[in-house]
Protein backbone atom coordinates (compact mmCIF):
# COMPACT_ATOMS: atom_id res chain seq x y z
CA UNK A 1 0.00 0.00 0.00
CA UNK A 2 1.84 2.87 -1.00
CA UNK A 3 2.76 5.83 -0.68
CA UNK A 4 5.08 4.36 1.72
CA UNK A 5 6.98 7.37 3.25
CA UNK A 6 3.61 9.21 4.31
CA UNK A 7 1.61 5.86 5.14
CA UNK A 8 5.21 5.51 7.72
CA UNK A 9 5.55 1.94 6.15
CA UNK A 10 9.30 3.05 5.36
CA UNK A 11 11.31 5.33 7.97
CA UNK A 12 12.54 8.97 7.21
CA UNK A 13 16.38 7.41 6.69
CA UNK A 14 15.10 5.20 4.30
CA UNK A 15 13.10 7.76 2.06
CA UNK A 16 16.04 9.64 1.97
CA UNK A 17 17.64 6.01 0.92
CA UNK A 18 15.43 5.71 -1.73
CA UNK A 19 15.45 9.29 -3.10
CA UNK A 20 19.07 8.96 -3.57
CA UNK A 21 18.66 5.77 -5.75
CA UNK A 22 15.94 6.99 -7.35
CA UNK A 23 18.42 10.06 -8.14
CA UNK A 24 20.43 8.02 -9.53
CA UNK A 25 17.90 6.23 -11.93
CA UNK A 26 16.50 9.73 -13.06
CA UNK A 27 20.18 10.87 -13.76
CA UNK A 28 20.68 7.99 -15.31
CA UNK A 29 17.43 8.14 -17.70
CA UNK A 30 18.00 11.87 -18.25
CA UNK A 31 21.43 11.30 -19.35
CA UNK A 32 21.22 8.38 -21.64
CA UNK A 33 18.06 9.81 -23.30
CA UNK A 34 20.15 12.69 -24.86
CA UNK A 35 19.62 15.21 -21.95
CA UNK A 36 22.74 16.27 -21.17
CA UNK A 37 23.23 18.00 -24.12
CA UNK A 38 22.02 21.61 -24.54
CA UNK A 39 21.81 21.61 -27.73
CA UNK A 40 19.99 18.81 -27.79
CA UNK A 41 17.42 19.82 -25.89
CA UNK A 42 16.83 23.35 -27.17
CA UNK A 43 16.43 21.45 -30.87
CA UNK A 44 12.95 21.01 -30.05
CA UNK A 45 12.15 24.90 -30.29
CA UNK A 46 13.63 24.59 -33.90
CA UNK A 47 12.05 21.69 -34.94
CA UNK A 48 15.26 19.57 -35.48
CA UNK A 49 15.64 17.70 -32.55
CA UNK A 50 12.11 16.70 -30.38
CA UNK A 51 13.79 14.54 -27.62
CA UNK A 52 12.36 16.89 -24.89
CA UNK A 53 8.65 16.71 -25.71
CA UNK A 54 8.94 13.00 -26.83
CA UNK A 55 10.87 12.15 -23.69
CA UNK A 56 9.19 14.60 -21.27
CA UNK A 57 5.14 13.81 -22.71
CA UNK A 58 6.00 10.11 -22.95
CA UNK A 59 7.28 10.23 -19.10
CA UNK A 60 4.53 12.07 -17.94
CA UNK A 61 1.57 9.94 -19.70
CA UNK A 62 3.49 6.78 -18.11
CA UNK A 63 3.31 8.22 -14.57
CA UNK A 64 -0.09 9.28 -14.88
CA UNK A 65 -1.15 6.46 -16.08
CA UNK A 66 0.83 4.00 -13.72
CA UNK A 67 -0.75 6.42 -10.93
CA UNK A 68 -4.43 5.68 -12.23
CA UNK A 69 -3.60 2.15 -12.32
CA UNK A 70 -2.47 1.63 -9.10
CA UNK A 71 -5.09 3.86 -7.33
CA UNK A 72 -7.45 1.56 -9.15
CA UNK A 73 -6.23 -1.36 -7.78
CA UNK A 74 -5.96 -0.63 -4.12
CA UNK A 75 -2.24 -0.16 -4.22
CA UNK A 76 -1.43 3.69 -3.97
CA UNK A 77 -4.03 6.51 -2.33
CA UNK A 78 -4.11 9.73 -4.70
CA UNK A 79 -4.96 11.18 -1.47
CA UNK A 80 -2.05 11.72 -0.13
CA UNK A 81 0.17 11.98 -3.50
CA UNK A 82 1.35 15.60 -3.33
CA UNK A 83 -0.61 17.05 -5.57
CA UNK A 84 1.46 21.19 -6.82
CA UNK A 85 -0.85 24.03 -5.50
CA UNK A 86 -2.20 26.36 -7.59
CA UNK A 87 -1.15 29.88 -8.07
CA UNK A 88 -2.21 31.32 -11.02
CA UNK A 89 0.23 34.30 -11.11
CA UNK A 90 3.59 32.77 -10.39
CA UNK A 91 2.64 29.90 -11.89
CA UNK A 92 2.71 31.71 -15.10
CA UNK A 93 4.78 35.03 -14.35
CA UNK A 94 7.32 31.82 -13.04
CA UNK A 95 7.10 29.87 -16.06
CA UNK A 96 7.47 32.58 -18.49
CA UNK A 97 11.08 33.62 -16.74
CA UNK A 98 11.51 29.96 -16.98
CA UNK A 99 10.62 29.74 -20.28
CA UNK A 100 12.99 32.84 -21.23
CA UNK A 101 15.69 31.15 -19.42
CA UNK A 102 15.49 27.75 -20.92
CA UNK A 103 15.34 29.56 -25.08
CA UNK A 104 19.17 31.14 -23.13
CA UNK A 105 20.55 28.82 -21.64
CA UNK A 106 19.29 25.48 -22.92
CA UNK A 107 18.83 23.37 -19.69
CA UNK A 108 16.36 23.47 -17.16
CA UNK A 109 17.79 22.43 -13.35
CA UNK A 110 17.37 18.46 -13.61
CA UNK A 111 19.17 18.83 -17.08
CA UNK A 112 22.19 20.58 -15.89
CA UNK A 113 23.38 19.29 -13.27
CA UNK A 114 22.98 15.77 -15.56
CA UNK A 115 25.18 17.44 -17.96
CA UNK A 116 27.22 19.59 -15.39
CA UNK A 117 28.22 15.43 -14.51
CA UNK A 118 29.41 14.39 -17.53
CA UNK A 119 31.93 17.15 -18.00
CA UNK A 120 29.83 20.14 -19.77
CA UNK A 121 31.34 22.89 -18.88
CA UNK A 122 28.27 25.37 -19.97
CA UNK A 123 26.12 23.12 -18.11
CA UNK A 124 28.48 23.99 -14.55
CA UNK A 125 27.81 27.42 -15.42
CA UNK A 126 24.48 27.10 -15.65
CA UNK A 127 24.03 25.44 -12.06
CA UNK A 128 26.45 28.67 -11.07
CA UNK A 129 23.46 30.77 -12.79
CA UNK A 130 20.68 28.56 -10.83
CA UNK A 131 22.25 29.32 -7.24
CA UNK A 132 22.94 33.16 -8.26
CA UNK A 133 19.34 33.02 -9.29
CA UNK A 134 17.83 31.56 -6.36
CA UNK A 135 20.03 33.90 -4.40
CA UNK A 136 18.17 36.63 -6.01
CA UNK A 137 15.10 35.79 -5.41
CA UNK A 138 15.86 34.88 -1.58
CA UNK A 139 17.21 38.68 -1.35
CA UNK A 140 14.57 40.50 -2.95
CA UNK A 141 11.77 38.12 -1.96
CA UNK A 142 9.40 40.58 -0.26
CA UNK A 143 9.82 42.33 -3.88
CA UNK A 144 7.63 39.23 -5.10
CA UNK A 145 5.37 37.96 -2.27
CA UNK A 146 2.79 40.02 -3.28
CA UNK A 147 2.27 38.11 -6.58
CA UNK A 148 3.99 34.59 -5.14
CA UNK A 149 0.70 34.56 -3.70
CA UNK A 150 -1.65 36.04 -5.53
CA UNK A 151 -4.23 33.92 -7.26
CA UNK A 152 -4.03 31.08 -4.91
CA UNK A 153 -7.07 28.31 -6.76
CA UNK A 154 -6.16 25.55 -4.12
CA UNK A 155 -4.87 21.97 -4.95
CA UNK A 156 -7.23 21.40 -7.85
CA UNK A 157 -6.88 18.70 -11.15
CA UNK A 158 -7.20 19.48 -14.55
CA UNK A 159 -9.86 16.99 -14.82
CA UNK A 160 -11.63 18.70 -11.75
CA UNK A 161 -11.60 22.23 -13.43
CA UNK A 162 -12.86 20.92 -16.49
CA UNK A 163 -15.34 18.47 -14.40
CA UNK A 164 -14.22 15.41 -15.77
CA UNK A 165 -13.00 11.86 -14.73
CA UNK A 166 -9.23 11.55 -13.83
CA UNK A 167 -9.03 8.43 -15.91
CA UNK A 168 -11.43 10.17 -19.33
CA UNK A 169 -8.64 13.19 -18.87
CA UNK A 170 -5.74 10.84 -18.96
CA UNK A 171 -7.23 9.47 -22.53
CA UNK A 172 -7.31 12.89 -23.59
CA UNK A 173 -3.61 13.59 -22.64
CA UNK A 174 -2.82 10.26 -24.07
CA UNK A 175 -4.14 10.93 -27.35
CA UNK A 176 -3.25 14.40 -27.49
CA UNK A 177 0.67 13.21 -26.67
CA UNK A 178 0.64 10.67 -29.25
CA UNK A 179 -0.83 13.64 -32.05
CA UNK A 180 2.53 15.94 -30.66
CA UNK A 181 4.81 13.39 -31.06
CA UNK A 182 3.36 12.34 -34.98
CA UNK A 183 3.89 16.11 -35.59
CA UNK A 184 7.54 15.98 -34.26
CA UNK A 185 8.38 13.51 -36.04
CA UNK A 186 7.23 14.89 -39.38
CA UNK A 187 8.94 17.98 -38.21
CA UNK A 188 12.07 16.54 -37.35
CA UNK A 189 12.26 15.27 -41.12
CA UNK A 190 11.25 18.51 -42.15
CA UNK A 191 14.21 20.96 -40.36
CA UNK A 192 16.94 18.70 -40.35
CA UNK A 193 19.82 20.04 -38.48
CA UNK A 194 23.46 20.16 -40.37
CA UNK A 195 25.25 18.06 -38.31
CA UNK A 196 28.44 19.22 -36.84
CA UNK B 1 7.83 5.85 -37.23
CA UNK B 2 8.18 2.02 -35.27
CA UNK B 3 8.55 3.05 -32.06
CA UNK B 4 5.96 5.61 -31.55
CA UNK B 5 3.56 2.84 -32.80
CA UNK B 6 4.58 1.01 -30.60
CA UNK B 7 4.12 3.44 -28.01
CA UNK B 8 0.88 4.23 -29.33
CA UNK B 9 -0.22 0.60 -29.09
CA UNK B 10 0.55 0.12 -25.46
CA UNK B 11 -0.61 3.98 -24.09
CA UNK B 12 -4.01 4.10 -26.44
CA UNK B 13 -5.60 0.79 -25.12
CA UNK B 14 -4.69 1.49 -21.34
CA UNK B 15 -5.95 5.24 -21.73
CA UNK B 16 -8.71 3.63 -23.02
CA UNK B 17 -9.05 1.35 -20.54
CA UNK B 18 -8.37 3.62 -17.18
CA UNK B 19 -11.06 6.43 -19.14
CA UNK B 20 -13.26 3.45 -19.00
CA UNK B 21 -13.65 1.56 -15.90
CA UNK B 22 -15.14 4.34 -12.65
CA UNK B 23 -12.71 6.04 -10.59
CA UNK B 24 -11.38 4.69 -7.62
CA UNK B 25 -14.35 4.91 -4.80
CA UNK B 26 -12.75 2.24 -2.36
CA UNK B 27 -12.73 3.83 1.18
CA UNK B 28 -8.88 2.52 2.18
CA UNK B 29 -8.38 0.95 5.54
CA UNK B 30 -6.02 2.99 7.29
CA UNK B 31 -5.90 0.82 9.91
CA UNK B 32 -4.31 -3.28 10.66
CA UNK B 33 -7.28 -5.01 12.21
CA UNK B 34 -4.33 -5.39 15.06
CA UNK B 35 -4.14 -1.80 15.75
CA UNK B 36 -7.68 -1.80 15.89
CA UNK B 37 -8.36 -4.42 18.30
CA UNK B 38 -5.82 -2.62 20.46
CA UNK B 39 -7.87 0.29 20.31
CA UNK B 40 -10.93 -1.20 21.02
CA UNK B 41 -10.07 -3.16 23.57
CA UNK B 42 -8.18 -0.22 25.57
CA UNK B 43 -11.45 1.53 25.18
CA UNK B 44 -10.02 4.79 24.14
CA UNK B 45 -12.76 5.89 22.14
CA UNK B 46 -15.32 6.22 25.30
CA UNK B 47 -15.60 9.51 27.16
CA UNK B 48 -17.31 9.96 30.20
CA UNK B 49 -20.83 11.64 30.07
CA UNK B 50 -19.75 13.53 32.96
CA UNK B 51 -17.07 15.35 30.81
CA UNK B 52 -19.39 15.88 28.26
CA UNK B 53 -21.75 17.90 29.97
CA UNK B 54 -19.11 20.08 31.58
CA UNK B 55 -17.86 20.52 27.62
CA UNK B 56 -21.85 21.71 27.29
CA UNK B 57 -21.86 23.33 30.70
CA UNK B 58 -19.46 25.49 29.67
CA UNK B 59 -20.29 25.66 25.72
CA UNK B 60 -16.91 24.47 24.77
CA UNK B 61 -17.09 24.71 20.90
CA UNK B 62 -15.08 21.72 20.08
CA UNK B 63 -17.33 19.42 20.98
CA UNK B 64 -19.52 18.15 18.46
CA UNK B 65 -22.09 15.45 18.89
CA UNK B 66 -23.33 13.43 16.80
CA UNK B 67 -26.43 11.62 16.56
CA UNK B 68 -25.87 8.12 14.81
CA UNK B 69 -29.90 7.09 15.74
CA UNK B 70 -32.18 7.03 12.70
CA UNK B 71 -34.01 11.00 11.45
CA UNK B 72 -36.92 9.88 13.22
CA UNK B 73 -35.67 9.27 16.73
CA UNK B 74 -33.42 12.27 16.08
CA UNK B 75 -36.63 14.13 15.96
CA UNK B 76 -38.03 13.29 18.95
CA UNK B 77 -35.32 13.97 21.26
CA UNK B 78 -31.84 14.76 20.66
CA UNK B 79 -28.93 16.02 22.65
CA UNK B 80 -27.94 19.83 22.76
CA UNK B 81 -26.55 20.70 19.58
CA UNK B 82 -26.38 17.78 18.16
CA UNK B 83 -26.25 16.77 14.42
CA UNK B 84 -27.37 13.47 12.73
CA UNK B 85 -25.72 10.96 10.97
CA UNK B 86 -27.70 7.67 10.62
CA UNK B 87 -25.11 4.54 11.17
CA UNK B 88 -26.75 3.88 7.81
CA UNK B 89 -25.59 6.90 5.98
CA UNK B 90 -22.44 6.85 7.54
CA UNK B 91 -19.86 5.92 4.46
CA UNK B 92 -21.41 8.83 2.41
CA UNK B 93 -19.30 11.41 0.80
CA UNK B 94 -21.60 14.43 2.43
CA UNK B 95 -20.49 13.12 5.81
CA UNK B 96 -16.51 12.71 5.44
CA UNK B 97 -15.48 16.11 5.98
CA UNK B 98 -17.66 15.91 9.21
CA UNK B 99 -15.80 12.96 10.33
CA UNK B 100 -12.61 12.90 8.83
CA UNK B 101 -11.18 16.61 10.45
CA UNK B 102 -8.90 17.24 13.18
CA UNK B 103 -10.74 20.80 14.45
CA UNK B 104 -13.77 19.51 16.83
CA UNK B 105 -13.92 16.19 19.16
CA UNK B 106 -16.68 14.31 17.60
CA UNK B 107 -18.78 12.21 20.35
CA UNK B 108 -21.17 9.64 18.92
CA UNK B 109 -24.08 8.65 20.53
CA UNK B 110 -26.80 6.36 20.46
CA UNK B 111 -29.72 4.85 22.84
CA UNK B 112 -27.20 2.45 24.37
CA UNK B 113 -23.44 2.57 23.00
CA UNK B 114 -23.51 -0.20 20.64
CA UNK B 115 -24.41 1.66 17.51
CA UNK B 116 -22.16 4.39 18.66
CA UNK B 117 -19.32 2.07 18.77
CA UNK B 118 -19.79 0.38 15.47
CA UNK B 119 -19.96 4.37 14.28
CA UNK B 120 -16.36 4.45 15.83
CA UNK B 121 -15.08 1.15 14.51
CA UNK B 122 -15.70 1.92 11.23
CA UNK B 123 -14.54 5.37 11.02
CA UNK B 124 -11.50 4.47 13.18
CA UNK B 125 -10.74 2.13 10.86
CA UNK B 126 -10.74 3.89 7.44
CA UNK B 127 -7.74 6.23 9.71
CA UNK B 128 -10.02 8.72 11.07
CA UNK B 129 -9.20 10.53 14.17
CA UNK B 130 -10.55 12.57 17.08
CA UNK B 131 -13.83 10.78 16.92
CA UNK B 132 -15.33 9.37 20.50
CA UNK B 133 -18.40 7.77 21.89
CA UNK B 134 -20.41 8.63 24.26
CA UNK B 135 -19.87 5.50 27.22
CA UNK B 136 -23.06 3.92 28.49
CA UNK B 137 -25.05 6.28 25.12
CA UNK B 138 -28.60 8.01 26.08
CA UNK B 139 -29.67 6.03 28.59
CA UNK B 140 -26.88 6.38 31.02
CA UNK B 141 -27.36 10.25 30.18
CA UNK B 142 -30.76 10.18 30.73
CA UNK B 143 -30.51 8.21 33.99
CA UNK B 144 -27.48 9.62 35.60
CA UNK B 145 -26.81 13.34 34.12
CA UNK B 146 -29.91 14.61 33.65
CA UNK B 147 -32.27 13.30 37.23
CA UNK B 148 -29.23 12.05 38.97
CA UNK B 149 -29.56 10.19 42.33
CA UNK B 150 -28.15 10.99 45.79
CA UNK B 151 -25.50 8.83 46.95
CA UNK B 152 -26.35 7.34 50.33
CA UNK B 153 -25.21 9.00 52.98
CA UNK B 154 -22.06 6.71 53.63
CA UNK B 155 -20.80 7.05 50.10
CA UNK B 156 -17.24 8.95 49.75
CA UNK B 157 -16.91 12.39 49.00
CA UNK B 158 -16.31 12.33 45.80
CA UNK B 159 -19.95 10.89 45.22
CA UNK B 160 -21.42 13.81 46.20
CA UNK B 161 -18.81 16.03 44.46
CA UNK B 162 -19.96 14.06 41.33
CA UNK B 163 -23.72 14.24 42.38
CA UNK B 164 -23.61 18.46 42.81
CA UNK B 165 -21.82 18.13 39.70
CA UNK B 166 -24.69 16.52 37.62
CA UNK B 167 -27.19 18.27 39.06
CA UNK B 168 -25.93 21.74 38.48
CA UNK B 169 -25.10 20.29 35.03
CA UNK B 170 -28.60 18.97 34.25
CA UNK B 171 -29.68 22.42 35.77
CA UNK B 172 -27.87 23.71 33.23
CA UNK B 173 -29.15 21.32 30.46
CA UNK B 174 -33.12 21.82 31.23
CA UNK B 175 -32.90 18.33 33.35
CA UNK B 176 -34.62 16.95 36.43
CA UNK B 177 -32.67 18.21 39.30
CA UNK B 178 -33.48 22.22 40.51
CA UNK B 179 -30.88 23.02 43.15
CA UNK B 180 -27.52 22.30 43.84
CA UNK B 181 -26.59 21.18 47.09
CA UNK B 182 -23.98 23.49 48.79
CA UNK B 183 -20.45 22.75 48.07
CA UNK B 184 -18.50 23.88 44.81
CA UNK B 185 -20.34 22.25 41.55
CA UNK B 186 -16.62 22.88 39.66
CA UNK B 187 -15.27 20.37 41.99
CA UNK B 188 -15.40 17.49 39.47
CA UNK B 189 -13.06 19.02 36.73
CA UNK B 190 -13.73 17.48 33.47
CA UNK B 191 -10.82 16.15 31.36
CA UNK B 192 -10.51 16.08 28.21
CA UNK B 193 -9.63 13.29 26.68
CA UNK B 194 -6.00 13.39 24.55
CA UNK B 195 -6.50 13.27 21.05
CA UNK B 196 -3.74 11.25 19.81
CA UNK B 197 -1.56 12.44 16.86
CA UNK B 198 -2.33 11.98 13.57
CA UNK B 199 -0.19 9.38 11.71
CA UNK B 200 0.09 9.92 8.20
CA UNK B 201 1.29 13.27 7.00
CA UNK B 202 1.27 14.87 4.03
CA UNK B 203 4.60 15.13 1.90
CA UNK B 204 5.92 18.69 1.69
CA UNK B 205 6.27 20.91 -1.36
CA UNK B 206 7.75 20.23 -4.55
CA UNK B 207 11.00 21.73 -6.52
CA UNK C 1 18.20 11.77 -39.75
CA UNK C 2 20.71 13.01 -43.16
CA UNK C 3 23.30 11.23 -42.72
CA UNK C 4 25.28 8.70 -41.23
CA UNK C 5 27.31 10.31 -38.21
CA UNK C 6 23.44 11.41 -36.91
CA UNK C 7 22.77 7.67 -36.80
CA UNK C 8 25.99 6.68 -35.20
CA UNK C 9 25.27 9.87 -32.83
CA UNK C 10 21.15 8.83 -31.71
CA UNK C 11 22.25 5.54 -31.94
CA UNK C 12 23.81 6.03 -28.28
CA UNK C 13 20.66 7.51 -27.03
CA UNK C 14 18.19 5.52 -26.10
CA UNK C 15 15.32 5.84 -28.20
CA UNK C 16 13.39 9.09 -26.82
CA UNK C 17 10.26 6.95 -25.89
CA UNK C 18 11.57 4.24 -24.21
CA UNK C 19 13.70 6.81 -22.47
CA UNK C 20 10.32 8.48 -21.54
CA UNK C 21 8.55 5.81 -20.56
CA UNK C 22 11.63 4.73 -17.91
CA UNK C 23 11.23 8.57 -16.84
CA UNK C 24 7.64 7.71 -15.85
CA UNK C 25 8.48 4.27 -14.29
CA UNK C 26 11.18 6.79 -12.26
CA UNK C 27 8.68 9.26 -11.39
CA UNK C 28 5.87 6.52 -10.33
CA UNK C 29 8.65 4.76 -8.11
CA UNK C 30 9.72 8.79 -6.72
CA UNK C 31 5.27 9.31 -6.36
CA UNK C 32 4.96 5.29 -5.05
CA UNK C 33 8.02 5.49 -2.27
CA UNK C 34 7.69 9.52 -0.82
CA UNK C 35 3.95 10.57 -2.27
CA UNK C 36 5.87 13.18 -4.45
CA UNK C 37 7.22 13.67 -7.68
CA UNK C 38 10.97 14.45 -8.90
CA UNK C 39 12.60 17.98 -8.24
CA UNK C 40 15.79 20.17 -9.07
CA UNK C 41 15.15 23.47 -8.30
CA UNK C 42 14.35 22.24 -4.74
CA UNK C 43 17.70 21.00 -4.13
CA UNK C 44 19.12 24.50 -5.27
CA UNK C 45 17.31 26.41 -3.00
CA UNK C 46 17.88 23.61 0.22
CA UNK C 47 21.76 24.39 -0.45
CA UNK C 48 20.77 28.36 -0.75
CA UNK C 49 18.72 28.31 2.63
CA UNK C 50 21.68 26.22 4.34
CA UNK C 51 23.84 28.93 2.93
CA UNK C 52 22.00 31.75 4.56
CA UNK C 53 21.67 30.35 7.46
CA UNK C 54 25.28 29.81 8.14
CA UNK C 55 26.25 32.84 7.11
CA UNK C 56 23.45 34.68 9.65
CA UNK C 57 21.92 32.66 12.10
CA UNK C 58 19.22 35.45 12.70
CA UNK C 59 18.40 35.48 8.88
CA UNK C 60 15.09 32.43 9.94
CA UNK C 61 13.80 35.50 11.88
CA UNK C 62 14.58 38.47 9.98
CA UNK C 63 14.35 37.15 6.08
CA UNK C 64 10.82 36.55 4.94
CA UNK C 65 11.99 34.02 2.61
CA UNK C 66 14.10 32.05 5.34
CA UNK C 67 10.58 32.33 7.20
CA UNK C 68 8.95 31.16 4.52
CA UNK C 69 11.15 28.56 3.60
CA UNK C 70 11.44 27.17 7.22
CA UNK C 71 7.53 27.29 7.36
CA UNK C 72 7.39 24.65 4.63
CA UNK C 73 10.17 22.55 5.33
CA UNK C 74 11.25 20.93 8.93
CA UNK C 75 14.47 20.07 10.10
CA UNK C 76 17.49 20.68 8.44
CA UNK C 77 17.82 22.24 5.31
CA UNK C 78 20.11 19.65 3.82
CA UNK C 79 18.10 16.66 5.26
CA UNK C 80 15.69 17.16 2.03
CA UNK C 81 14.60 14.34 -0.16
CA UNK C 82 15.57 16.89 -3.23
CA UNK C 83 19.00 16.99 -1.86
CA UNK C 84 19.69 13.34 -1.52
CA UNK C 85 17.63 12.62 -5.09
CA UNK C 86 19.81 15.43 -7.20
CA UNK C 87 23.30 14.06 -5.55
CA UNK C 88 21.24 10.15 -7.16
CA UNK C 89 21.19 12.31 -10.20
CA UNK C 90 24.77 13.89 -10.60
CA UNK C 91 25.90 10.01 -9.49
CA UNK C 92 23.29 8.34 -12.51
CA UNK C 93 24.48 10.96 -15.20
CA UNK C 94 27.78 10.29 -14.50
CA UNK C 95 28.01 6.88 -14.81
CA UNK C 96 25.25 6.69 -17.66
CA UNK C 97 27.62 9.41 -19.56
CA UNK C 98 30.80 6.94 -18.45
CA UNK C 99 29.41 3.69 -20.07
CA UNK C 100 28.57 5.24 -23.22
CA UNK C 101 31.76 7.13 -23.18
CA UNK C 102 30.30 10.94 -23.19
CA UNK C 103 32.62 12.04 -20.04
CA UNK C 104 34.16 14.85 -21.56
CA UNK C 105 35.23 18.65 -20.23
CA UNK C 106 33.93 20.81 -23.02
CA UNK C 107 31.55 23.80 -24.32
CA UNK C 108 29.09 22.86 -26.22
CA UNK C 109 27.79 25.06 -28.35
CA UNK C 110 26.51 25.91 -32.18
CA UNK C 111 29.44 26.08 -34.27
CA UNK C 112 28.19 29.97 -35.54
CA UNK C 113 29.05 31.41 -31.97
CA UNK C 114 31.83 31.68 -29.51
CA UNK C 115 32.41 29.48 -25.95
CA UNK C 116 32.61 32.90 -24.37
CA UNK C 117 29.00 33.91 -25.95
CA UNK C 118 27.53 30.80 -25.07
CA UNK C 119 28.30 30.88 -21.31
CA UNK C 120 27.23 34.03 -21.03
CA UNK C 121 24.17 32.63 -21.84
CA UNK C 122 23.86 29.80 -19.82
CA UNK C 123 24.71 32.09 -17.20
CA UNK C 124 22.02 34.29 -17.86
CA UNK C 125 19.45 31.59 -18.33
CA UNK C 126 20.96 30.05 -15.15
CA UNK C 127 20.39 33.11 -13.29
CA UNK C 128 16.50 33.03 -15.40
CA UNK C 129 15.73 29.74 -14.51
CA UNK C 130 16.31 29.85 -10.88
CA UNK C 131 14.55 32.79 -10.31
CA UNK C 132 11.73 31.55 -12.18
CA UNK C 133 11.65 28.16 -10.98
CA UNK C 134 11.06 29.91 -7.27
CA UNK C 135 8.62 32.14 -8.47
CA UNK C 136 7.02 29.29 -9.72
CA UNK C 137 7.02 26.85 -7.21
CA UNK C 138 8.97 24.45 -8.97
CA UNK C 139 11.42 23.84 -12.32
CA UNK C 140 10.29 21.93 -15.24
CA UNK C 141 10.59 18.60 -13.12
CA UNK C 142 9.15 19.32 -9.69
CA UNK C 143 6.33 21.50 -11.16
CA UNK C 144 5.47 20.53 -14.41
CA UNK C 145 6.46 16.89 -15.09
CA UNK C 146 5.90 15.78 -12.24
CA UNK C 147 2.72 18.57 -11.87
CA UNK C 148 1.10 16.73 -15.35
CA UNK C 149 1.70 13.20 -13.81
CA UNK C 150 -0.59 14.01 -11.08
CA UNK C 151 -2.85 15.79 -13.44
CA UNK C 152 -2.26 19.39 -11.10
CA UNK C 153 -4.17 22.75 -12.97
CA UNK C 154 -1.02 24.28 -12.07
CA UNK C 155 1.99 21.94 -13.37
CA UNK C 156 -0.09 22.28 -16.78
CA UNK C 157 -0.09 25.82 -16.69
CA UNK C 158 4.13 26.03 -15.93
CA UNK C 159 4.68 23.74 -18.73
CA UNK C 160 2.38 25.59 -21.01
CA UNK C 161 3.85 29.03 -19.87
CA UNK C 162 7.71 27.89 -19.99
CA UNK C 163 7.32 25.93 -23.72
CA UNK C 164 5.26 28.93 -25.08
CA UNK C 165 7.66 31.50 -23.75
CA UNK C 166 10.45 29.39 -25.44
CA UNK C 167 9.05 28.76 -28.74
CA UNK C 168 7.89 32.90 -28.33
CA UNK C 169 11.18 33.64 -27.94
CA UNK C 170 13.23 30.56 -30.41
CA UNK C 171 13.57 33.00 -32.79
CA UNK C 172 15.79 35.99 -31.46
CA UNK C 173 18.27 33.29 -30.50
CA UNK C 174 18.55 31.10 -32.96
CA UNK C 175 21.96 31.84 -34.19
CA UNK C 176 23.19 30.39 -30.37
CA UNK C 177 21.42 27.01 -31.62
CA UNK C 178 20.91 26.12 -35.53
Amino acid sequence: MGPLAPYEIISENTNFLLAFFIGIAFGWVLESSGFSSSRKLAGIFYGYDAVVLKVFFTGAITCMLGLLFMSLFGWVDLDLIYVNPTYLTSAIVGGVIMGAGFIMGGFCPGTSFCGAAIGKIDAMVFVVGLFIGVYGFAFTYGFWEKMYFAKYLGEPKVSETLGISDGLFGLFMVVAAIGMFAVAEWAEKKFPREEY
Amino acid sequence: MKPLKLLALFVIPLGIIIAAVPPDRVKHFRLSADELLQEAGAGVQFVSPDVVADMLVQKDPSLRLIDVRTPEEFDSYSMPGAINIPLSSLLSDEYTDILNQEAYMNVFYSNGSVYANQAWMITRQLGYENNFVLDGGLNYWFGNILSPEAPSVTSPNEEFAKYDFRKSAAAALGGGGVVATEGSATAVKAVKPQVTAKAKKKPAGGC
Amino acid sequence: MSNNTSTERSRKYLNPYLGGVLLGLVLLAANFVSGRGLGASGAVKSVVATTIEVVDKDATETMPFMKEYAGSHSGSPMKSWLVFEMLGVLVGGFLSGAVAGRLKLKVEHSPKITSRRRLIFALAGGILFGLGSQIGRGCTSGSALSGMAVLSLGGFITMMAIFGTAFALAYFFRRNWI
